[in-house]
């Protein structure tokens, strides 16, 4: 009797061991119901793959995320791999909270199916990559087809002149129909950026902000022709109250039909599709400047294993199970993100659709359309789309001139050490 | 009341009624339209069609239910221990008379100047070495502490405005001190002590700060911060966080409903007289 | 009329006394004190994100680049706008909605849950709806008002820096009423309604009633909820942040709105902290002149 028992006991002890469970702690960014769904089902299909393995997925709101994510690794709190933003990758790489992935890659397959230069553009931390990416962001034309064909306009614009002249042509308060959608708050960086830089033809590929030579873009004659520009747009082609603009308020104005023309990310997409009926938008190349360019440039998001993880290994196979063409072209569907692989865009019919026909053609175009990159490496990155954002209201607002941003914007990088 | 003071009374309550309330019904109103109605322009205000998809999403893959236990229990456990405690505390703090009232006080009111971000960090730290973090349990110790500071300036208040010659007479009525404090004291500072519930209880239930930075996994998420990850990168899902915002409301309300009864009521019903 | 307290007398007083305040003190202590003395030490050293590896302290480094920044003088004077603005009209409002409901009516006890809700929103909520509901393009607000042919053109809420301020004390007004209201509801309960009466038999008009006797009655109550509403609003920079990020151009921007945009744009702690420790000390010095000029007998709720 007693040996039975015992032996039951023994039995019950053996198995619980046996599926003791390794738990991989995730911790994303950009948090949302419909993302978490998509990301959930991930992770489903890779615990099924392996058994013994659990992960468990915080999922912190998007607006603290960063906070979070960095009062959580200074005190190392017991996490395996993070999700990781462009512009936090250098903070916390230089907290020491990033394990180097270069010798991951190495081994790696996946590395060389990447989009062209995604690999060399994560690296901007010390030039070794601290993370995988699992999604590019990069600005393109969204435009309402519907609303555009209402005023007789039949094709996107092609050049940063021709979208002023058909906004403002649109625009007409009295009807409260206007024709760009203004983005005044909340990281404008991206916005002012495009339409400064479609002005020149020398950007410097490593860094959006010099020219080829190593001057200061803001100091050059054709950053102010540029914003100048962008302020004529706001004040004849967009509403006065778009200074105050942030993401919803883009969202909103584009899917009621207010401003049919709209500059932003793949992510948008997932968005419209619940918003919008398929039929009335399309995505078009960026409009190019006077010499016929524009430096678009990629943003990314990615997976990193955090320095002091346990599981490094078994977190590098997570990470690589979310890279895989398949997961990549699931996630990227349903997310609405570019996919960073190039075998997903040769598989899935689905991203040779009109809604990736803006990115598509800037991809294939280099001539027009130059990626480059922003200084956000540098650690006044963040205070400087906080003066950005500032300084620009000041100037739709008439509280500065161009002349004087421009000079507070020179000033600011000098001091920061970009030449 | 003569009757063109209440015309008038009636006229002003009417207006405050709609002032406060019009968020309140365009919430509602955007938490039952289809998606394609939420952006209309120029604005719709009825729907076309009833649609109850945004609550039953809510529910489904956002486990809501499970966050409005975890917010109904932190809530309820903090806001009743720092009553509690700040009834205590406040009867002594306006029953006595001696020199560390003066400190006392002013050191309450202290605690409610300090900015969170300032000891985000440190509290942080000081918890994650308590092994604190993602227990909900040291959420509940945040609540208790912060709200019973404030609770207690409050009950001070309340039960101080009781002459306490009402205790010493019950008392020479033969009632002993403790009798005389739950016959006599207890049901007049009920209004007050139900004020400071209630208002410890909205607070708790509302806040986001620490429970989003102290709290990880999904099954410990509160209600507040559920909403708050409904605003995403691409923006903010109406629809959905509408019906969250209608649902995080029913507690709350309820709870100020019959709070008020004791607020403005328990002294006009009950038979104590001055 | 007598302040109605007196001492009472238990066996051991003192102890007593200790044992009463002694677990509020502990938690307040261990929650907020000791985290708010290592803030202060962070405000003296360069704490951030990107140094973490060597923290030590810089003197009054922080101190100097907040004070010498101009931004720093904009955002107090918006503070003591917003503060002035948004506490002076919650309380008046408040105060009025107390007396409207002080008399029973039916539907009373409906009414007040129907009135009272917005207390019970979280901040970040209602920066959200309503910088929706206040949309200079496509808000309810301006829909209704150019509906009621009230204006032609929709009002920039948000977006003019004349309304904007204005706009965000207004919601905060929105939010902020019933807690005044409830406050002063429960106080006027103590209000002797015999009292009342008697100096209405005396031929007291109603101004005089309540400025002769239920204002002094509640004097306690309308002074500590002031004191406690001034020393929140400061610290909210919920609404604000939901509605302008402190914009258009600054002209929001608060100072607890400032700490959040360091800590959000420059992950600058110890710069925030020292913006922190400016909010803390002007709240004290703010409280010490308001008990010293309202006499401290009278604060209490």
């Amino acid at each position: 009797m007693v040996v039975r028992k015992l032996s039951v006991i023994l039995l019950v002890a053996l198995s619980a061991l046996l599926i003791a469970k390794t738990t991989l702690t995730v911790v994303e960014v950009f948090t949302s119901p419909e993302r978490d769904a998509i990301l959930k089902e991930i992770i489903n299909r890779f615990e099924a793959q392996n058994p013994g393995v659990k992960i468990n997925l915080i999922s912190p709101p998007y607006e603290t995320a960063y906070q979070k994510i960095y009062t959580m690794v200074s005190n190392k709190q017991p996490i395996d791999i993070v999700e990781v933003g462009d512009w936090s990758l250098s903070t916390l790489a230089s907290m020491g909270g990033l394990e180097n992935l270069e010798p991951y890659i190495a081994k790696w397959d996946g590395a060389k199916y990447m989009l062209p230069n995604l690999l060399e553009f994560a690296r901007i931390y010390k030039g070794k990559a601290y993370l995988i990416p699992n999604a590019v962001y990069a600005k393109t034309l969204f435009i309402r087809k519907d609303v555009l064909k209402k005023y007789g306009i039949e094709h996107a614009p092609k050049t940063v002149f021709e979208l002023y002249g058909m906004a403002s042509y649109l625009t007409d308060p009295r009807k409260g129909q206007y024709g760009y959608d203004f983005r005044g708050k909340g990281y404008p960086t991206d916005f002012i950026d495009l339409f400064v830089t479609s002005f020149f033809n020398d950007i410097d590929p490593n860094n959006m902000y010099l020219t080829k030579d190593g001057r200061l873009i803001w100091d050059d004659p054709r950053a102010k022709l540029g914003l100048e520009l962008y302020v004529k747009i706001f004040k004849n082609a967009a509403p006065k109250d778009a200074v105050n603009w942030g993401f919803s308020e883009q969202i909103n104005s584009f899917v009621s039909g207010i401003a049919p023309l709209l500059y932003q990310d793949p992510d948008t997409l997932g968005v419209l599709r619940d918003n919008l009926p398929d039929n009335l938008y399309e995505t078009d190349p960026l409009p190019l400047g006077p010499y016929g360019k524009a430096y678009p440039h990629y943003g990314f998001s990615g997976w990193g294993i955090v320095s002091y993880s346990k599981h490094k290994d078994l977190a590098w196979k997570f990470i690589k199970f979310f890279n895989s063409p398949e997961i990549l072209s699931y996630w990227c569907k349903n997310y609405g993100v570019l996919p960073p692989d190039m075998r997903v865009y040769e598989n899935d019919p689905f991203f040779k659709s009109d809604k990736y026909k803006g990115w598509i053609e800037m991809f294939n175009d280099p001539e027009h359309y130059q990626f480059t990159k922003q200084p956000i490496w540098s650690e006044a990155w963040g205070k400087w789309t906080d003066l950005q954002e500032r300084t620009t209201q000041e100037i739709l607002l008439g509280k500065k001139t161009i002349d004087q941003v421009l000079k507070e914007w020179s000033k600011f990088w000098k001091d920061a050490g970009l030449k | 009341m003569r009757k063109g003071k209440r015309v008038l009374r009636f006229i002003l309550l009417t207006v405050y009624l709609i002032f406060a309330l019009f968020p309140l019904i365009w919430i509602l109103l955007t938490s039952i339209k289809s998606p394609m109605e939420v952006y209309a322009f120029p604005v719709k205000y009825i729907p076309s069609h009833l649609t109850f998809q945004n609550y039953q999403r809510l529910f489904n893959y956002a486990h809501f239910g499970r966050y409005f236990k975890n917010s109904l229990l932190v809530a309820g456990i903090s806001s009743s221990v720092s009553t509690i405690l700040a009834s205590v505390a406040g009867y002594a703090l306006a029953r006595f008379k001696n020199k560390w009232i003066l400190p006392t006080v002013l050191f309450l009111f202290f605690a409610q100047m300090i900015p969170a971000y300032l000891i985000m960090i440190p509290q942080y730290v000081m918890f994650s070495k308590f092994n604190l973090i993602d227990k909900l349990s040291g959420v509940i110790l945040v609540y208790s502490g912060i709200g019973s500071a404030f609770s207690t300036i409050m009950a001070r208040g309340f039960i101080a405005r009781i002459p306490v010659e009402l205790e010493e007479a019950a008392m020479i009525d033969g009632c002993t001190r403790l009798c005389s404090l739950f016959k006599i004291t207890f049901p007049l500072v009920l209004p007050g002590l139900s004020a400071v519930f209630s208002f410890s209880f909205v607070n708790s239930w509302n806040e986001i700060f620490v429970a989003s930075l102290f709290l990880n996994s999904d099954n410990k998420m509160t209600v507040p911060v559920a909403l708050y990850s409904f605003i995403s990168k691409a923006g903010v899902n109406w629809g959905f966080l509408s019906a969250g915002l209608v649902v995080a409301l029913l507690p709350t309300i309820v709870i100020f409903a019959f709070a008020q009864r004791y607020i403005v009521e328990g002294l006009t019903r009950g038979a104590m007289k001055y | 009329m007598e302040r109605c307290r007196s001492e009472i007398k238990p066996r051991h007083p003192a102890r007593f006394f200790l044992y009463a305040i002694l677990p509020v003190l502990v938690m307040v202590s261990f929650l907020v004190v000791y985290p708010t003395i290592r803030g202060v030490i962070m405000s003296f050293q360069n704490y951030n994100l990107y140094n973490l590896h060597d923290v030590h302290f810089v003197g009054f480094k922080n101190y100097r680049t907040v004070y010498t920044d101009s931004r720093f003088y904009e955002d107090l004077w918006n503070t003591v706008l917003w503060i002035a603005g948004s506490v002076s009209l919650q309380f008046v409002l408040g105060f009025i909605l107390a007396l409207l409901m002080w008399e029973p009516f039916k539907g009373r006890g409906i009414y007040a849950g129907l009135v009272f809700y917005p207390w019970a929103l979280s901040g970040f909520a209602i920066g959200l709806v309503w910088s929706w509901l206040m949309n200079g393009t496509f808000g309810v607000i301006n829909d209704v008002l150019m509906r009621m042919h009230v204006i032609e053109y929709p009002i920039h809420f948000l977006s003019d820096p004349k309304w904007a301020m204005l706009s965000v004390i207004l919601v905060n007004v929105w939010y902020g009423i019933p807690f005044f209201a409830i406050m002063i509801l429960a106080a006027l309960q103590s209000v002797p309604k015999s009292v009342v009466e008697a100096a209405m038999i005396d031929g007291a008009g109603p101004m005089r009633r309540l400025f002769g006797i239920v204002i002094p009655y509640i004097r306690p109550t309308i002074l500590s909820t002031l004191l406690l509403r001034v020393i929140w609003v400061m610290n909210f920079p919920d609404i604000i942040y939901g509605t302008t990020r402190g914009g258009p151009a600054g002209a929001t921007e608060t100072l607890s709105v400032y700490m959040v945009n360091v800590v959000f744009y420059e992950n600058d702690y110890s710069k925030a902290a020292t913006v922190g420790v400016t909010i803390l000390a002007i709240l004290i010095v703010y409280t010490l002149i308001y008990i010293k000029t309202t006499s401290y007998e009278e604060l209490e709720l």
